[in-house]
């Protein structure tokens, strides 16, 4: 019974480090590939620094010097992109998420207002981007930030009211109450009292929505083509040059990817609740 | 009471207006654009059903969803099932359990695009990690992974896998753990085989979050389009091409709108279809 119990335990665990060196094996090669010499990386296939390989920082100051322009108007641009659709998505979101949870609407039912909102995120991007692509060129918004803010904002939006509408429902109504007793309007207990309570959880959307404005794609690529792209679509700029250059993919990416996993790492407790759509408490 | 109700509606309908502004809105339009023969650039003339006809007639586009459905299919029952094995086995005391947790939340935040392209130099033929590890373990005959038809599918349906097993592993980990305990107590006075546990217990208590990691999953999936982009360009060939990419090729490559519209639209309802089975569950969600 002991015996079974110990090689039960000696099983799991193998299958955790199994588990945990596929999650973090892709992040190691990104980091290993990024300090290696281009001709190391086309030759000698090499995993261990040190041992396998010597490693250089000749990628990095390559990234750092001269084409650190380029770069780092790509990481500018995205955060601008992203902060300003996280701005939007969060500022509705919460609102529409507190009135779905606070008040009964008669006409539409919040239920079925929940579900209109959520329903956003079974639309393909794809079937919007061509008329998004038409409708900024004709308002003269392409290759625009702005053209990017819009979409993102729409898109993340659902992550954002579902979250909200879940957290104020957790939150007492008995203070908002004694508010409204003493006169205060719904605005006045939104605002001085909701929302305080709920700053936690709204940070956490705004991150979420922040992340994932971070990694679009699609519509980067079509509605920028110069000053405004962020750094997915510079990213996907490296192939065009002379093949695929693995060392500017790993610094590019690792940069790419820093902010949004960063910053995930801080909305821990809401991540779960706001990635299923507040289907599911974290 | 009678204030609060005129107030109400400022707080949801700035965002209805957004949305309808940047959703309906472009939907209707380019619902009027798939009835029309329309280039960029160049006038539109009415094609009446002429550009759904065409789709169910172009091998093109039964192709690529046969391929969006395989890596459909792959990828939500790979990532579900995966997640569902860690989670069981995290579902237990274990020092560091929080660090797991937070480290396993990165994936899902890499951009696909970025997690595409560092998939090209992993699964690269020569120096890619994948086939460094193999050889090292004595295979011969490696994997041509990018020149291969199902290789290269495989390749896609892996790096998905990647990025959102973890989201799976956590949501069903979270749902692990809101399961009452009393039922676990009761359930090992009657028996003490996990594996009855887990079928006649575990299953039918998580069966709800089973469900809605499921659904979310398979929306998700159904929208692939920027690790097949950069990871195989849609190749070799055209085999790795998923739907959506096909329609960014006919309508922002080849400016064939109309045509791209209608290809849109009909993935559009395939997936009102695939949802109208679900709404009903999900709604149960929201009780008021």
């Amino acid at each position: 019974m002991k015996y079974t119990k110990i090689i039960k335990n000696i099983l799991i665990w193998i299958v955790i480090i199994i588990a945990t060196v596929w999650v973090f094996f892709p992040f190691y090669w990104a980091i290993i590939t990024s300090f290696k010499m281009p001709t190391v990386i086309l030759t000698k296939p090499s995993l261990i620094p040190f041992l396998d390989f010597q490693p250089t920082l000749r990628n990095w100051e390559q990234e750092f010097g001269n084409r650190w322009p380029e770069i780092s108007k790509g990481l500018g641009n995205s955060l601008i992109i992203a902060v300003g659709a996280a701005l939007i998505a969060v500022t509705l979101g919460t609102m529409v998420g507190y009135g779905l949870a606070r008040f009964r609407f008669n006409r539409w039912k919040n239920k079925d207002m929940t579900m209109w909102f959520l329903s956003q995120r079974f639309l393909p991007p794809i079937v919007t981007v061509i008329p998004f692509f038409v409708l900024m060129k004709n308002i003269g918004l392409m290759d625009n930030q702005l053209a990017l803010i819009l979409a993102n904002a729409t898109f993340t939006m659902p992550f954002a009211v579902l979250t909200m509408r879940d957290v104020f429902r957790e939150l007492p109504k008995e203070l908002e109450e004694s508010a409204y007793v003493d006169g205060a309007s719904p605005l006045t207990a939104f605002v001085q009292i909701a929302l305080p309570l709920a700053a936690p959880a709204i940070a956490a959307a705004a991150v979420i929505c922040f992340a994932f404005s971070w990694n679009e794609f699609l519509f980067a690529l079509i509605l920028t083509y110069k000053n405004a792209q962020p750094i997915t679509v510079v990213i996907a700029g490296v192939e065009h040059t002379q093949g695929i250059q693995f060392w500017f993919v790993a610094t590019r990416l690792l940069l790419a990817i820093l902010p949004p996993t960063l910053l995930a790492l801080t909305a821990q407790r809401y991540i779960v609740r706001g990635l299923t759509l507040g289907a599911v408490k974290g | 009471m009678q204030a609060k109700s005129r107030y109400k509606y400022l707080f949801v309908v700035p965002g209805i207006i957004w949305v309808l502004a940047f959703t309906i809105f472009p939907l209707l339009y380019s619902l009027r654009l798939s009835f029309f023969n329309a280039r960029l650039g160049k006038p539109e003339t009415f094609a009446g059903l002429n550009n759904y006809i065409r789709a169910f007639g172009d091998y093109r586009a039964w192709d690529t969803f046969g391929q969006t459905l395989f890596f459909v299919s792959f990828s939500v029952f790979f990532t579900v099932s995966i997640g569902l094995g860690l989670a069981l086995l995290f579902n237990r005391p274990m020092p560091g359990r929080q660090i797991f947790r937070s480290l396993f939340t990165m994936p899902m935040f890499v951009a696909p695009i970025a997690l595409g392209y560092l998939g090209l130099t992993i699964f690269h033929e020569e120096v890619g990690a994948v086939n460094t590890v193999l050889r090292a373990m004595g295979m011969v005959n490696l994997p041509r992974w990018f020149s291969d038809v199902w290789t290269a599918r495989m390749a896609v349906v892996l790096v998905d896998t990647w990025q959102w097993t973890p989201f799976c592993f956590l949501v069903l980990l979270a749902g692990l753990q809101s399961l009452p305990e009393e039922v676990y107590e009761a359930a090992f006075l009657d028996t003490s085989s996990s594996w009855d546990i887990f079928r006649y217990v575990t299953l039918p208590l998580l069966s709800p979050v089973l469900f809605t990691v499921t659904i979310l999953r398979l929306v998700e999936a159904f929208k692939i389009l920027d690790i097949p982009f950069s990871l195989t360009s849609g190749g070799p060939g055209a085999a790795t091409q998923s739907y959506s990419f096909f329609i960014y090729l006919t309508g922002l490559r080849n400016f064939n709108t109309g045509y791209a519209s209608a290809l849109s639209y009909i993935l559009l309802f395939v997936m009102l279809i695939i949802s109208s089975f679900f709404f009903s569950r999900l709604r149960k969600n929201f009780e008021e």
